[in-house]
């Protein structure tokens, strides 16, 4: 067997392995995964660490001899390096791209090369090592090599190594990044004016000055004069040198002005999305969320009641006024077009909302969040309100759950209050619940009190409950069907709704009494 | 009451549901709108629409109000008018029933001020279902597929005559409606205030002529129940 059958029996058997990508699958999560709880208790450990070890060392100057810090800092070194291969390890999956590949060859009759394929398993994993952070990882480890003590200055790159770690940190990191053409202009200049006065005061007071013997002090001078530190150890002693050092002052001032006003702006300008991406960090950590688009007055209300049954809600709305009222009263509010699949994708809706409410004012917006939203998450309960009564069939359609029209609604209770205006008062009373009277399901599972007994045995009227229907659920269609106002022997089953009716209080002690497990 | 006038102020959207529902049902009602553009809309929809300057109390007046006038229903699109109209009736009749809706907050307390009988508000309705839908969907679904849909399931109030055998029963002791296949739901006493009053409260009511009893069933059986106990 050629050398290439066997790289590619053993990729194919990695690929298939179970436990192999179960393990790799948990060094993820411990490592990557910015949502798994795991990494964010690693994360804190591992600043901890970091910073232990940067004690000891700062500690292991004046006393080396201290052998349990001699313990803290190998226990340290050898969870950085596990960390670093493991790291390694993961970024990219080797016997994936072997097999990659391989299938290639084959689908297109082209010869395989074990080569080719190395070569580019290698490629990516450099990738990795030179990666920055992992060049910060390397330096932090290699030090404590024996034949590298010199290097022990790099050990301070541990404190580096908390870059991983922080976000904040990243964010410095970008606002470089992004203003790197400006900074770059400045440092240029910067550098040619430096260039430029050390060589100056190089010429002109070598001779005269018994400071400056070497260009090395002359860029000294010319950097600490340039920094408006001035020292005052290399002083110009020639008139010559007092011109240059006056010119250098003043561009100096420059450079610096500039500098600082670059990182100032770009940082103000972070500073929004870092405020948003808080935001985001915040709704992350949200497992299960309702998200409610266009905060009107319906969303106003949903959300209302929603917060103070303790519901995680997420609101979403363009105007940046309404947001900000719904922010004011505690709750998580994002500018934003809630159409755009692409902020519900970063939401995490398809995951992470239970419920999607659409409740804007324009029945088109609506039915396109209808359409975004169920396109992301098939599972998700959507929920629109509906402007234009005609319209509601397109909202059923676009995958809404629920469609409900205002108009429908009113209509149908101020024609009540003229024909039937008892039986409005109680529709109202019902629809609004503000005669104490509600509405409510009682599940009936495998272990309830009542389970397997009939209506009558509920003695509902004495416990003040009208029993307006059941709902049953056929355990092999999944279908369900309501039988209202069910026969005193109507005998309940597992996976039964009672639909009752009462004050909520007796509700409460009915449903209390529901979930005490049966005498058997 | 049918012989009531029912007016319908605002040609909204709102309106036109009323519309279609009362018509239906052989309401008599009349449509009016300051708009000569809401005349043409309605037509399309296949009803007569008044047009009045509302503003005028003479205008008013000549539509009935305070002579056959039964019902008002303020459902313009924008408060100023419903709370402006509101008022303008509640002068000329004190006493006819104005049911107005609205579409702001504030709105609610001004209309209660000018002396709407019934306030509907819309968002509020639909955040109230939407909120019930996900808090207890069984719930809604059930409410919304019987009460409001589709489903042969109907609420119906029966008034107690003075030959029905209920007159003068005790609620408590007379079961005797419990072979029909409904729900009585509460009462609406004669001799006490005007509210509701829902079964499970659990009061003991002697019914009398005139009370009004609300059942949910089949309209079927409600119709059996009528004739069997002379409700009306």
């Amino acid at each position: 067997m050629s050398l290439a059958a066997l790289v590619i029996r053993f990729a194919y058997f990695l690929d298939t392995s179970v436990s192999y990508r179960r393990l790799k699958e948990a060094a993820r999560t411990l490592l990557e995964y910015p949502h798994s709880k795991i990494k964010f208790y690693f994360d804190i450990f591992m600043v901890f660490l970091v910073v232990l070890s940067v004690l000891c060392l700062l500690y292991e100057v004046k006393h080396p001899d201290e052998s349990i810090l001699e313990w803290i800092i190998q226990g340290s070194l050898f969870i950085f390096i596990l960390e670093y291969l493991l790291r390694f390890w993961i970024y990219s999956d080797s016997h994936a791209i072997v097999i990659e590949d391989y299938e290639y060859a084959l689908k297109n009759n082209l010869p395989f090369s074990l080569g080719r394929a190395l070569v580019k398993v290698v490629r990516k994993k450099l990738d990795y090592v030179f990666s920055p952070l992992a060049i910060i990882d390397l330096l932090a480890i290699l030090p404590s090599y024996r034949p590298l003590r010199f290097l022990r200055i790099f050990l301070l790159f541990r404190i580096f190594k908390l870059f991983r770690y922080a976000r904040s940190m990243k964010t410095f990191a970008a606002i470089l990044h992004e203003k790197k053409f400006e900074l770059l202009t400045l440092a240029i200049f910067a550098g040619f004016v430096i260039f430029a006065g050390s060589s100056a005061i190089y010429i002109f007071e070598t001779n005269q000055n018994p400071k400056i013997n070497t260009l090395f002090d002359a860029i000294y001078w010319s950097i600490v004069t340039m920094g408006t530190v001035g020292y005052g150890d290399i002083v110009p002693l020639t008139q010559e040198g007092m011109a240059v050092s006056m010119v250098l002052i003043i561009l100096g001032v420059c450079v610096l002005a500039f500098l600082t006003s670059i990182i100032v702006s770009s940082f103000q300008n972070k500073l929004v999305e870092l405020k948003e991406n808080r935001l985001y960090y915040d709704i992350e950590k949200l497992e299960r969320y309702i998200l409610i688009c266009g905060y009107g007055r319906v969303g106003e209300v949903v959300a209302k009641m929603l917060h103070e049954d303790g519901n995680a809600l997420v609101i979403i709305d363009t105007d940046a006024a309404k947001i900000k009222l719904a922010q004011e009263r505690g709750l998580i509010g994002i500018v934003g077009d809630a159409s755009k699949s692409k902020l519900l994708g970063t939401l995490g809706i398809e995951k992470r909302a239970t419920h999607i409410i659409c409740a804007t004012n324009s029945d088109e917006l609506n039915i396109f969040i209808t359409l975004s939203a169920r396109s992301l998450s098939p599972h998700a309960t959507i929920i629109a309100r509906v402007i234009k009564a005609a319209h509601k069939k397109k909202y059923l359609l676009a995958g809404a759950n629920y469609a409900f029209s205002a108009d429908e609604t009113i209509g149908l209770l101020g024609a009540q209050l003229v024909t039937q205006p008892v039986s409005y008062a109680a529709l109202e009373g019902i629809l609004s619940e503000n005669t104490g009277i509600v509405f409510e399901s009682i599940f009936v599972h495998e272990y309830s009190f009542f389970n397997r007994q009939t209506v009558t045995a509920l003695s509902l009227s004495s416990r003040r409950l009208l029993l307006f229907g059941i709902v049953r659920q056929d355990e092999s269609t999944c279908e369900k069907y309501f039988f209202f106002n069910p026969a005193d022997d109507f005998v309940l089953q597992p996976h039964d709704s009672l639909i009752v009716m009462g004050r909520k209080h007796a509700i409460n002690a009915f449903r209390k009494q529901n979930e005490k497990r049966s005498r058997e | 009451m049918n012989d009531a006038l029912i007016l319908l102020f605002g040609f909204s959207r709102t309106a036109l549901e009323i519309a279609t529902k009362l018509k239906k049902q052989g309401y008599a009602f009349r449509l009016v709108d300051y708009d000569p553009a809401a005349l043409v809309k309605a037509q399309k929809e296949g009803f007569d629409l008044i047009v009045c300057d509302y503003g005028d109390d003479d205008a008013l007046e000549s539509l009935g109000i305070a002579q056959n006038v039964g019902f008002v229903f303020c459902l313009f699109d924008d408060d100023v008018h419903n709370v402006f109209l509101t008022l303008s009736v509640r002068a000329i009749d004190p006493n006819v029933p104005i049911i107005a809706t609205t579409h702001t907050k504030d709105a609610v307390h001004k209309l209660e001020i000018a002396g709407a009988t019934t306030i509907l508000d819309p968002y509020q309705i639909t955040g109230k279902k939407i909120y019930k839908l996900i808090t207890q969907p069984e719930v809604m679904q059930i409410v919304e597929t019987t009460i409001f849909g589709e489903e042969d399931v109907n609420m119906a109030q029966l008034t107690v005559t003075e030959t029905s055998p209920l007159n003068g029963t005790l609620l408590s002791q007379y079961s005797a409606w419990k072979a029909y296949n409904m729900l009585l739901l509460g009462l609406h006493d004669k001799e006490f205030n005007k509210e509701f009053i829902f079964i499970t409260e659990g009061h003991t009511h002697k019914l009398d002529a005139g009370d009004v009893l609300v059942v949910i069933g089949s309209r079927s059986e409600i119709r059996r129940f009528k004739t069997d106990f002379c409700l009306e």
